[in-house]
């Protein structure tokens, strides 16, 4: 089936089975390795990625289902001056060791900072609560995302 | 099976429920296997445990996931009607939903964390028809009706007569799930929804609780009950909801409310808990919703 979507802002049309998963669409098909299959049934968030925004376990998602939308993946997280804010704050706060989550820990905290600029401790944790780490315990995650926030409130205007 | 091989199953998205009935009618009736996709957080994962089949007998998988008969949130103003392929995260962000059915919102905010919420509708918890199902439990608490659309048109089945038995469901082979219905709890009404599990977030519950009861005068005029995991199909606690009904509900006894929960359910033990754990549970959560009824009442 041809498949056509936008993946990390731009337009891509690709042939693959419709029911192929996302996440082996995106692995294979695409190259584009950075999202990491965990669990591979829905529980740890490895491979989140952001369909139309909303984050989603690559691993659950039929590729043939994101035919016409919008696909983020950590590759698009990056801008011309290299790693996003919210990704210089995990390589400052610590939030990364192993970093086979890590992508996952990014796709879901770009999204609740997208829809909650400054989340408090709690809303981070609710918002990274699909998300596994067997590293860090949490807490660096935690105060990276809180650090991008601050961040981000800082530079704004006023 | 494998991601590959589950990657061989025929897909098709019909593109209206006009189309979706009619393809579902022609299989029915040659008794081909059809299947209908939402989420996938149950059917894909399922899958994966299945044993490889022949490819020539895989069922067609419907993608019913954007349809806009089956996606759209209806609330008027005694009324909702929730599409069977709404998302729990559209649910939890439903302004009206939120304000005046929280067990409903509550559910879909536990349900699973925010990548499952994103997904998971539902009609994909009615079809599968876990006992586990927490929407499955938030839903009997409401009362809702499950709405059949078929080539025929639409029939109504009351939530509370809708399972038949472990995973079995009053759907035919040839009906699509479009939307549930219920009226909604008065303001005021009091509403609860627990989960109990393992984990906040992405745990399969051990038991999940949810309840809807509106008093007038001390007593209860409407009251429902959903219970997950204590039977072979949601529990909707007959023996305690007339104890809600009951016109000595301010002095209902701890000791009524254990025996009428226990009367109610069928717990077994599993493993995710046991079936002396799950009762025990049960009971607690039946006699804290019944003190707050009481509290209210005396107050």
């Amino acid at each position: 089936m041809k498949i056509t979507f936008v993946l990390n802002g731009r337009s891509r049309t690709i042939d693959a089975p419709p029911l192929a998963r996302l996440l082996d669409v995106l692995r294979g098909t695409l190259g584009l390795t950075g999202t990491k299959e965990g669990c591979g049934e829905g529980e740890c968030g490895s491979c989140t990625v952001l369909l139309d925004g909303v984050p989603v376990n690559a691993c659950l998602v039929a590729a043939g289902q994101c035919d016409g939308r919008t696909v983020l993946t950590v590759e698009g997280l990056e801008n011309k001056d290299g790693l996003s804010d919210l990704q210089d704050a995990f390589v400052t706060e610590g939030g990364a060791q192993c970093g086979i989550c890590t992508p996952g820990f990014l796709m879901a905290a770009r999204a609740l900072l997208a829809g909650n600029p400054q989340p408090g401790e709690g809303e981070i944790r609710e918002g990274i609560a699909g998300n596994v780490c067997r590293c860090t315990g949490y807490q660096r995650i935690v105060e990276s995302i809180r650090h991008a926030g601050k961040e981000r409130a800082s530079r704004e205007p006023g | 099976m494998n991601p590959a091989e589950i990657a061989l199953h025929p897909f098709e998205r019909p593109a209206s429920l006009a189309e979706l009935c009619r393809t579902l009618s022609t299989r029915a009736v040659r008794k081909e296997k059809t299947v209908l996709l939402a989420g996938g957080t149950d059917w894909i994962v399922e899958r994966r445990l299945a044993p490889l089949e022949s490819p020539d007998d895989l069922p067609l998988v419907l993608d019913v996931s954007r349809l806009p008969e089956m996606r759209a949130i209806h609330v008027a103003k005694e009324h909702a009607a929730i599409g069977a392929a709404a998302t729990f995260l559209e649910i939890k962000s439903h302004p009206v939903l939120s304000r005046r059915v929280p067990v409903l919102t509550a559910m879909a905010r536990e349900v699973g964390a925010v990548q499952i919420q994103a997904r998971g509708t539902l009609g994909g918890n009615l079809a599968t028809a876990s006992p586990a199902a927490d929407g499955a439990a938030a839903l009997m608490a409401l009362d809702a009706d499950v709405v059949l659309a078929s080539v025929t048109g639409e029939r109504r089945v009351p939530l509370t007569q809708f399972f038949t038995g472990y995973r079995a469901t009053r759907r035919a082979e040839n009906e699509a799930i479009v939307r549930v219905e219920f009226a909604l709890p008065r303001t005021g009404a009091h509403q609860m929804w627990r989960k109990v599990g393992t984990r906040a977030a992405q745990a399969i519950s051990k038991v999940a609780f949810a309840a809807v009861v509106e008093l007038e005068h001390g007593r209860g005029v409407r009251a429902g009950f959903g219970m997950a995991s204590v039977a072979p199909v949601t529990a909707s606690l007959p023996t305690v909801r007339a104890l809600a009904l009951a016109p000595n509900l301010a002095s209902v006894s701890e000791q009524e409310l254990e025996a009428a929960t226990r009367r109610d359910i069928t717990p077994i033990d599993d493993l995710r808990s046991t079936a002396a754990y799950r009762a025990h549970v049960a009971v607690a959560l039946v006699k804290c919703f019944f003190r707050s009824l009481r509290t209210a009442i005396g107050s």
